[in-house]
């Protein structure tokens, strides 16, 4: 079945894994730019990043038919480099014009900081500025909750932002109906150990059904598998799902996401 | 939305929920085995309450662990940070 990764970090990843992920059926990727392992040190780190996501990956993809589109910020553990962040955030419009960007992210909170909440609503002011969609990293673990809650209250307290424009991903069990009864998109993240398993996301998904809901792999240089949707599909169709409720989540969904930003093409 | 039976899921989960709960048991004996003190340890504790809802008759159990494993929300935490606010409605 053809499907659609919202969120993978192929910069980390090997060659040999876009061809895994072409033989598994994905067709398109979107890959936010993210934390590196390590902090760093100056603004022209980012604008080497900013042209490795715009420019390297979608010609690596391209040799395997993938689609690749990308997200561009400064994430949340960097954040609290305040003077840093902002001049990343400065130096961002250099690159929004770029033929796959897709939008500001993933933008979020870590540990739920001030400085955190500080650089986050200055990304918002950003997207905002540039009409730009938005994509959204909720923090892990213990602090996801009240991270969640407190991206949703800032989002909330903006009435410049558009929701269907949103997607706050990683969500589980106790932050999925936060987010989608608040008009925003969620994305299920299928991670070994700190988030949640294809059997979680089949179970979010019986409950809350398929509106506005997606799944994504987030593979990184971490313990990850960017394979991990087609396990969903797996799962789902053991469980009798039809395929058009699959192919609704792993492949319409984000492409109706995405449609809303000018440079998303596939399909 | 197909939505399959509970005898149906009994019959296909069973042996995948009884590894699971073999796991659980084997790290609980092996914390017992090992030397030291973690009668204290807020992890013990919040494992133990974790099982507990997982015995209970209440349902939700996915949704209670995981709160029960979360730092708490303040809804009054704009003001504590002493966040700007962005409502910029009407501007």
């Amino acid at each position: 079945m053809e499907y659609i990764d919202p969120h993978l970090h192929m910069v980390s990843r090997t060659t040999d894994d876009y061809e895994t992920l072409a033989r598994m059926g994905c067709v398109a990727i979107s890959e936010p730019a993210f934390w590196a392992g390590f902090d760093r040190g100056s603004v022209d780190s980012f604008r080497d990043y900013f042209r490795q996501l715009t420019d390297f990956e979608p010609k690596r993809a391209a040799q395997y038919g993938i689609s690749h589109y990308t997200w561009l910020c400064i994430n949340a553990k960097e954040a609290e480099n305040v003077t840093l962040s902002r001049e990343v955030i400065a130096m961002i419009p250099e690159f929004l014009d770029a033929k796959n960007v897709l939008g500001i992210g993933e933008i979020g909170l870590n540990k739920n900081t001030r400085n955190e909440a500080t650089i986050f609503l200055e990304h918002l002011d950003l997207a905002v500025k540039y009409n730009q969609q938005i994509l959204i990293h909720t923090p892990h673990l213990e602090d996801k909750y009240q991270g969640t809650r407190m991206i949703l209250d800032m989002l909330m307290g903006d009435s410049r932002i558009n929701r269907s424009r949103v997607l706050v991903d990683h969500v589980e069990e106790h932050t999925i109906e936060h987010v989608l009864e608040n008009g925003f998109w969620a994305g299920m993240t299928l991670y070994p150990v700190s988030k949640c398993t294809p059997q979680r996301a089949a179970d979010m998904i019986e409950r809350y059904g398929p509106e506005r809901l997606m799944a994504n792999s987030a593979g990184d240089w971490g313990p990850s598998k960017p394979t991990a949707i087609p396990d969903l599909i797996m799962e789902m169709k053991k469980r009798g799902h039809s395929k058009e409720l699959i192919r609704r989540v792993v492949y319409e969904n984000p492409k109706t996401f995405f449609s809303q930003s000018k440079p998303f093409v596939h399909g | 939305m197909h939505e399959r039976t509970a005898a149906q899921i009994i019959a296909d989960e069973f042996l995948i929920a009884r590894a699971k709960i073999l796991e659980l048991a084997a790290t609980l004996d092996r914390l017992d085995r090992a030397d030291g003190d973690i009668e204290n340890s807020k992890q013990l504790v919040l494992l133990s309450q974790g099982m507990q809802i997982l015995c209970d008759s209440e349902s939700d159990k996915a949704k209670r662990v995981q709160l029960l494993m979360s730092r708490q929300y303040e809804p009054e935490w704009i003001e504590k940070m002493a966040i700007r606010r962005r409502d910029v409605e009407g501007s």
